[in-house]
C-alpha cells in the first residue's frame, strides 16, 4: 500500500459514501491539497431595517457626488453618482460593527443598493432574500435557499428565527425553496436542536430514531398506494406528500452514518435553549448555526431575528431594553437612550454573536486555512434601510470572502438608484451565486421602475476578487 | 392527531377501483413539453390581436409597456409567458379592450384566453394555469350567475382533494390536552378567503412538523413522555410487551384507526401495519414498533386530505358524494371537527342520502347549542377582514385609547347578534346603527377611572398642594368610548350610535381601521372592498411598474394627495376605487366619526424658529356610487352611511354576497355551472325573511356542493 494520504482520501471521497461523508471528506480532502472545499453562507436577517448611519465606518463620508433629484417621488437629495471604494484598513467600523474589527480586512461594508421589486413598508418578508414583491406568498425562491440548493448538504438550508413569543416554534416569513413553498424557521431552539441533532442522541431518543426508518418506508408505500389512484392536480398534491417522505428517508440515512460527527459537534444544551428571554434564544440559535456549519450538516444557514411580519416588534428585554422595537422605529427612547442609541446596542449584540459564530469557524482547520475561510456571513434587514423601508437604499454588511471569491475589507458605496451603474439586491444575490459556482444572470424579479435604461443582469462585478 | 381523522367508507387505496371511471379533471392541462400550436395562434389568436390590441400595443406605441407584436406563439421558446399570462388575465378580466373601444364577442376572448391557458401549460408553467386560474370569481360576470341567462350551463365541479385546514388541526388537538403541538399548516397570507381546496398539498417542511407532531402524540398515548402516574392507552399497552401477539397489535391498530380515521381497517391494512410493528421492533425495541404503528395511523393521507371525489353514484354526466363523504363535508362547512356520531350513523344507515337528508342534518347541527359553529363567525370575519385592524400598527400618542383587538371583539360580537336573531341578515350587517363599545373592557376601565378619580379627589383632601402639584389622573388610555364618539361608558350594550354616524360593520371602526394606514385612512382600499365584495367588480393588482406611494405632503388632505391617481395612466384603475373610498373620509383612521380634518401645516414657534402645528380645515365625505345596476341607486352619495345604506338595498349587492357565501362554502369560486345553486340561496335567502341559515342551507344541500363533474 505505497497511496499516501491524498490518494487515500480522493479515493474514498469518489467511493459509495461520498454522499453522505462528503461534507467531511471535503474538508479532509482539502486540507489534503485537494478540490477546493465546500462554500457556506449564512444569512443574518435583523427584523426593522438598517439605517445606512448605523453601517457607516469612521471617518467615511458618504459619496456626495450627486445629480439632480431623480423623477420618481419618495426620493430626495438627489442621486449618488459613481462608485466609491475606500479600503477599511484605515477607518474604525462603528459602534454596532465593532465586535467584527477583528477580521476588518474580511468585512465590506455595502451602501447603495436597493430593492424597489420589494416594495418595502415594515417588512419584504420573502422579498427581501427574494428579491421579489413582499406581496403575498413568495414569489421563487430566496437566495439562502438557492445558494442551500447549489451548495448541497443533509439539509440544503438550515432557517433558525428568534420571535418574541417563546411558544413559537416555526413560523414562514423569510425563506423560499421555490415560489409558493415557503421554507421554515424554526424559532424554538430545543427543537432545532432535536431535528439536526437528534440522531446523535443518546438511549431511548436513539432508539426512536432508528425506528423511524421502517415507518417512512411505510408512509411513503402507503402514500405511493394512494397517489396512483389519482390523477391530475389532485394527484399532484400526493405527490408532494410522497416526495417529502423520501426525502426524508434519504436523510435518515445519511444522519444515521453522521452519527460520530454529530456527537462530537452537537452543541451543549444549555438554559438558553428554552429561555424565555429572546437574547438568549437568539443566543442558542447561533450556536446551533455554528455547530450545523461544523458538522457539515448544512452550508446555508439563515438566522431571521425577528424579521418578517408580524414579528419585527420584538423586545430585546435580555439588553435591558424593554421598549418594543416598532417603538424604536418611530423614534421612541428609552430610559434617557435615543432611539438611535436603542438600535445600535442591539445591532451590535448581533454582530457580538456574528463575531462569536466567525471565531468557531475559525477554530475549525480545512484546507490550509479554516473553515470561516470559505465562508460568507450576509447581515442585512427583511426591512431594508428603516423601519418604513421604501428600498431605495439596501444596507448590508458582508463578512467572509467565500474562499477568495468576493473582495473584502472594504467600504463599497455604488450608485444610486437611476444612475449608471446602479445595482440592486437582485444583482447583489446573482453575485453569491456566481461566487458560490452558480452561473445564473439574474436572481428575483427586474425593478421595473428602472425600466430598460440600465442593465439588471449579472451580479455587482466591485465585489468579485 | 385524533380528531382532525375524516374518513371514506373505504379507504384511498381501495378506491382503484371506484376511480377508474372517476375523471379527476374535466379538463386536464395538455402536458408540459407538448409542441406549440401555431395554427391555433395563426387561426384564432393572431387576427382577434390585429383586430382588437395592436393599434395601441405595437412595437412604436408599446402602451403599457406591451409589444404584443413580438410574442411568439411558442411560448417557451419566446419567453412570454409572462406577458401571455397578464395578456389572458386582463381579458377574462374584462378589462382589454378597454372601455370605449369595440368590444369583441365573449365567445372570442374565451377562445383566445384559452389558448394561452393551454400553452401555458405547455411551457411549463402549471402554478399558473391550472384551469380556472387565470380568473377570480369576480371575473365571472354577474349575468351569467343571476337573472334570466343564468342556469344553463352544465355543472363544472371536478373531484377533489381538500388539505385540512389549521382550524381543524387545531381543534384535533384539543383532544391531547397538555401537549404542545406546533400548528404545521399555515393559509396563504392577505384577505379574504383563505381555506380553499386550491390549497396546495404538503410540503416537506409541513410534513415534518406533523410526523413531530405524531410523534409527541403517540409518545402520550403509550406514556413514554416521562409524566408522573400517566399510563398507557389500555388498548394500546400490549404493544410494549416485549411480543405482543398479531391479535394485540390487531387490536391496537383498530383502536388507532377508529380514533382517527373513524373506520375500520381492511384486512391488508392489518397485516401491514402488523409487518411494520415487526419491522420497528426490531430495530427500537417495542417503544419503536408501537411508536410506528400510531404514527402511521397519524399520518395516513385520508388524515390530512379530505376527499371530495364523488364516490357516489354516477348520473347525467355527473357523481353524487358517497355518504361518509358528504358526513365529513356537512361537518366541516359548519364545524372545525370530524362528523359528529349523529351523522357518521346517519352515512352508514343510509339516511344522508339525498338533499333532504342533508339538510335535515345541517337543521340539526344549527340548532345544537352543544355543537360549535366556528366557520359561521370565520365567513364574516374573512368577508369583512375587520380582524385585520390588529395588524395596523397605530402610534398611542394622538388617541392613546386605541384598542385593536377590543374593536375587532365588538364587531364580531355584533355580527354574532345579527346572524342569531337571523332576519334580514345582510341589509342588518350594512345599516345597523347598533354597536358594542369596548364590552370585553368597558367595566375594568370605568372601574379604573372612577377609581383613579375618586383617589385623586382624595388625595386634594389630604394634600391639596401635593395633589394640585401632581395633577389630575391621565386616564385618556382608558376612555376607550370615545372610539364610538360616546362622552362616557355606556350603562348597556349594544348601544344605539346617532343613525347618521353609523352604518353597519363598514362603518365600525374595526372594519376603518382594518383598512387605514399607520397614519391616515387608506381611501383606495376601502373602495376596493366595496367595489369587489358589494358590487363584484374587479380592480387589478397595481402594475409593478407603479411605486405606488402617495407624495408626502402633511400639509394636504387624504383626498387632495390622491388627486395625483387622476393622471390618465392610474385612473382607468383608480375611478373603480376612489369614489367609494373616500366617502369614507368621514371617520378618522382610529375609526372616529369627524366633521372636520385636520392637516399639519409649517409654523413659527415664539422664539421664531420653524415649527409645525396642526390646522382644522373643512371635511369632503362626497363619493359616487356605480355599477349596481339600478339607476335610482347609481349616482353622488354625500357621505359612507349614505352610501353603504343605499348599497345594501340593492339586488346586486345581495347577489354579490351570495356569490361570496358560495366561495366560503364550496371552498372555491364559482363558475357559470353554478349559477342554479347561487340563484336558489338568494330565493332562499329572501322567501325567509332574510335568513343566513337557510341561504347557508341551501348552499349545502346543492348540486355544486353534493355533486362531482364525472364524464
Amino acid at each position: 500500500m505505497t497511496a499516501n494520504r491524498r490518494q487515500f482520501l480522493t479515493n474514498v471521497s469518489l467511493g459509495a459514501g461520498a454522499t453522505v461523508l462528503s461534507p467531511m471528506l471535503a474538508r479532509l480532502h482539502a486540507e489534503a491539497g485537494g478540490a477546493a472545499p465546500a462554500k457556506r453562507v449564512v444569512f443574518v436577517v435583523e427584523g426593522n431595517g438598517v439605517p445606512w448611519h448605523q453601517i457607516q465606518p469612521k471617518g467615511i463620508e458618504r459619496n456626495k457626488n450627486l445629480i439632480a433629484s431623480g423623477t420618481y417621488t419618495g426620493r430626495s437629495g438627489g442621486v449618488r453618482e459613481g462608485v466609491c471604494d475606500v479600503p477599511l484598513k484605515d477607518h474604525d467600523l462603528p459602534a454596532a460593527l465593532d465586535p467584527v474589527s477583528f477580521v476588518k480586512d474580511r468585512v465590506t461594508v455595502l451602501q447603495g443598493l436597493s430593492g424597489k421589486m420589494c416594495g418595502g413598508g415594515h417588512s419584504s418578508d420573502f422579498g427581501a432574500l427574494g428579491a421579489f414583491t413582499s406581496k403575498g406568498p413568495p414569489a421563487g425562491p430566496t437566495i439562502d435557499c438557492a445558494l442551500g440548493k447549489h451548495l448541497g448538504g443533509v439539509f440544503p438550508h438550515v432557517g433558525l428565527g428568534m420571535t418574541e413569543r417563546p411558544g413559537d416554534t416555526v413560523v414562514y416569513n423569510c425563506s423560499a425553496v421555490a415560489a409558493g413553498t415557503a421554507a421554515p424557521t424554526q424559532t424554538n431552539p430545543a427543537l432545532a436542536y432535536q431535528a439536526l441533532f437528534g440522531s446523535a442522541a443518546g438511549g431511548a431518543a436513539k432508539k426512536a430514531f432508528d425506528s423511524r426508518k421502517p415507518l417512512l418506508d411505510h408512509l411513503a408505500a402507503d402514500v405511493k398506494r394512494a397517489e396512483a389512484s389519482l390523477a391530475g392536480p389532485e394527484r399532484e398534491k400526493l405527490q408532494g406528500y410522497l416526495r417529502a417522505f423520501e426525502t426524508m428517508r434519504d436523510r435518515h440515512g445519511k444522519l444515521v452514518e453522521m452519527e460520530a460527527t454529530l456527537k462530537k459537534n452537537a452543541p451543549p444544551v444549555t438554559d438558553k435553549f428554552t429561555s424565555a428571554v429572546e437574547t438568549d434564544r437568539l443566543d442558542a440559535q447561533f450556536s446551533l448555526a455554528g455547530a450545523a456549519l461544523v458538522s457539515g450538516l448544512t452550508n446555508a444557514v439563515t438566522i431571521a431575528s425577528g424579521a418578517g411580519n408580524p414579528y419585527f416588534s420584538v423586545r430585546f428585554k435580555g439588553l435591558g431594553i424593554t421598549l418594543d422595537k416598532h417603538s424604536i422605529g418611530h423614534g421612541g427612547g428609552f430610559e434617557g437612550k435615543t432611539a438611535d442609541e436603542l438600535s445600535t446596542t442591539i445591532r451590535r449584540f448581533h454582530f457580538e454573536l456574528i463575531a462569536r459564530l466567525v471565531k468557531t469557524l475559525q477554530g475549525v482547520k480545512e484546507g490550509n486555512g479554516t473553515m470561516f475561510d470559505n465562508t460568507l456571513i450576509v447581515y442585512l434587514s427583511d426591512g431594508a434601510e428603516g423601519h418604513h423601508s421604501r428600498c431605495w437604499e439596501w444596507p448590508a454588511v458582508l463578512i467572509g470572502n467565500l474562499g477568495g471569491a468576493l473582495k473584502t475589507g472594504r467600504y463599497l458605496e455604488l450608485p444610486g438608484h437611476g444612475a449608471k451603474g446602479h445595482k440592486h439586491i437582485g444583482n447583489l444575490y446573482t453575485t453569491f451565486l456566481n461566487a458560490a459556482g452558480d452561473q445564473r444572470e439574474t436572481f428575483g424579479q427586474p425593478d421595473q421602475i428602472l425600466g430598460g435604461d440600465v442593465d439588471q443582469k449579472g451580479g455587482v462585478a466591485e465585489l468579485l476578487a | 392527531m385524533a380528531a382532525r381523522s375524516h374518513a371514506l367508507v373505504v379507504p384511498f387505496v381501495a378506491l382503484a377501483a371506484a376511480l377508474a371511471a372517476v375523471p379527476v379533471h374535466s379538463a386536464d392541462p395538455p402536458p408540459a413539453g407538448a409542441a406549440p400550436d401555431a395554427a391555433g395562434f395563426k387561426g384564432t389568436v393572431q387576427p382577434f390581436l390585429t383586430a382588437h390590441c395592436v393599434r395601441c400595443h405595437n412595437a412604436k406605441k408599446a402602451e403599457g409597456k406591451l409589444d404584443l407584436t413580438a410574442l411568439g406563439a411558442d411560448l417557451a421558446a419566446g419567453k412570454g409567458a409572462d406577458a401571455w399570462q397578464a395578456v389572458a388575465d386582463r381579458m377574462s378580466a374584462g378589462e382589454m379592450p378597454p372601455e370605449g373601444a369595440k368590444q369583441p364577442d365573449p365567445a372570442a376572448i374565451k377562445a383566445v384566453t384559452g389558448w394561452v391557458e393551454r400553452e401555458l401549460a405547455k411551457a411549463g408553467k402549471t402554478g399558473a394555469t391550472a384551469p380556472g386560474s387565470l380568473r377570480t370569481g369576480n371575473h365571472v360576470p354577474h349575468h351569467l350567475l343571476f337573472g334570466p341567462d343564468a342556469g344553463k350551463a352544465p355543472l363544472d365541479n371536478p373531484p377533489r382533494l381538500w388539505r385540512v385546514s389549521p382550524f381543524i388541526y387545531a381543534e384535533a388537538a384539543k383532544a391531547f390536552k397538555g401537549l404542545t403541538l406546533a400548528q404545521p399548516f399555515a393559509l396563504p397570507p392577505g384577505d379574504g378567503f383563505k381555506d380553499t381546496a386550491a390549497v396546495g398539498g404538503l410540503d416537506e417542511s409541513t410534513t415534518a412538523q406533523l410526523m413531530r407532531n405524531a410523534e409527541t402524540i403517540a409518545d402520550e398515548q403509550l406514556a413514554l413522555r416521562k409524566v408522573a402516574n400517566k399510563k398507557p392507552v389500555k388498548e394500546l399497552a400490549p404493544l410494549l410487551d416485549p411480543a405482543p401477539t398479531r391479535a394485540q397489535i390487531d387490536a391496537a391498530v383498530q383502536y388507532q384507526f377508529q380514533l382517527v380515521l373513524k373506520r375500520k381497517p381492511a384486512a391488508d391494512e392489518l397485516k401491514r401495519f402488523a409487518e411494520l410493528y415487526a419491522a420497528a421492533a426490531k430495530l427500537g425495541g417495542p417503544e419503536g414498533g408501537a411508536r410506528a404503528v400510531l404514527v402511521a395511523v397519524l399520518m395516513q393521507p385520508e388524515a390530512s386530505f379530505r376527499s371530495e371525489l364523488g364516490l357516489g353514484a354516477a348520473a347525467g354526466g355527473k357523481r353524487v358524494l358517497a355518504p361518509r363523504e358528504v358526513a365529513f363535508a356537512v361537518a366541516y362547512a359548519l364545524t372545525d371537527r370530524a362528523p359528529d356520531a349523529e351523522l357518521l350513523k346517519a352515512a352508514d344507515t343510509g339516511k344522508l342520502a339525498t338533499p333532504a337528508d342533508v339538510s335535515r342534518e345541517v337543521a340539526r347541527i344549527f340548532a345544537d347549542p352543544k355543537a360549535d359553529k366556528p366557520r359561521v363567525l370565520r365567513f364574516f370575519r374573512e368577508y369583512f377582514g375587520y380582524g385585520g385592524a390588529t395588524e395596523v400598527f397605530k402610534d398611542a400618542k394622538p388617541f392613546p385609547a386605541h384598542n385593536a383587538r377590543g374593536l375587532v371583539e365588538d364587531t364580531d360580537r355584533l355580527v354574532r347578534d345579527i346572524v342569531a336573531a337571523d332576519k334580514d341578515v345582510f341589509v342588518e350587517l350594512f345599516t345597523t346603527n347598533k354597536s358594542y363599545v369596548h364590552h370585553t373592557t368597558t367595566e375594568r376601565d370605568r372601574k379604573q377611572v372612577a377609581d383613579a378619580l375618586a383617589k385623586y379627589e382624595e388625595d386634594k383632601k389630604k394634600d391639596p398642594a401635593k395633589a394640585a402639584a401632581k395633577g389630575p389622573p391621565n386616564l385618556e388610555s382608558k376612555r376607550s368610548y370615545l372610539a364610538y364618539g360616546l362622552s362616557d361608558f355606556p350603562a348597556s350594550q349594544p348601544v344605539e350610535l346617532p343613525k347618521d354616524q353609523r352604518a353597519g360593520v363598514l362603518t365600525q371602526p374595526a372594519w376603518l381601521v382594518a383598512n387605514s394606514e399607520n397614519f391616515d385612512n387608506h381611501a383606495i382600499r376601502r373602495g376596493k372592498w366595496v367595489r369587489e365584495r358589494l358590487l363584484g367588480g374587479t380592480v387589478p393588482d397595481v402594475p409593478i411598474t407603479v411605486d405606488a406611494q402617495l407624495p408626502d405632503a402633511p400639509h394636504k388632505t387624504l383626498r387632495e394627495r390622491m388627486e395625483v391617481t387622476k393622471q390618465a395612466y392610474c385612473w382607468g384603475c383608480h375611478k373603480r376605487m376612489n369614489p367609494l373610498g373616500l366617502a369614507f373620509e368621514q371617520f378618522d383612521h382610529f375609526g372616529r366619526f369627524r366633521t372636520q380634518e385636520q392637516v399639519t401645516v409649517e409654523a413659527t414657534d415664539a422664539k421664531g424658529k420653524k415649527t409645525t402645528a396642526l390646522k382644522l380645515v373643512p371635511l369632503d365625505t362626497s363619493g359616487l356610487v356605480d355599477g349596481t345596476g339600478d339607476p335610482a341607486v347609481d349616482g353622488p352619495a354625500p357621505s359612507a352611511v349614505e352610501l353603504v345604506r343605499r348599497l345594501a338595498k340593492t339586488d346586486r349587492a345581495r347577489q354579490v354576497f351570495v356569490r361570496h357565501a358560495f366561495r366560503f362554502w364550496m371552498g372555491r369560486d364559482e363558475n357559470p355551472g353554478d349559477a342554479r345553486t347561487l340563484m336558489a340561496a338568494d330565493q332562499a335567502y329572501l322567501k325567509s325573511g332574510g335568513s343566513m341559515r337557510a341561504l347557508v342551507t341551501s348552499l349545502l344541500t346543492s348540486e355544486s356542493f353534493l355533486y362531482r363533474t364525472a364524464k
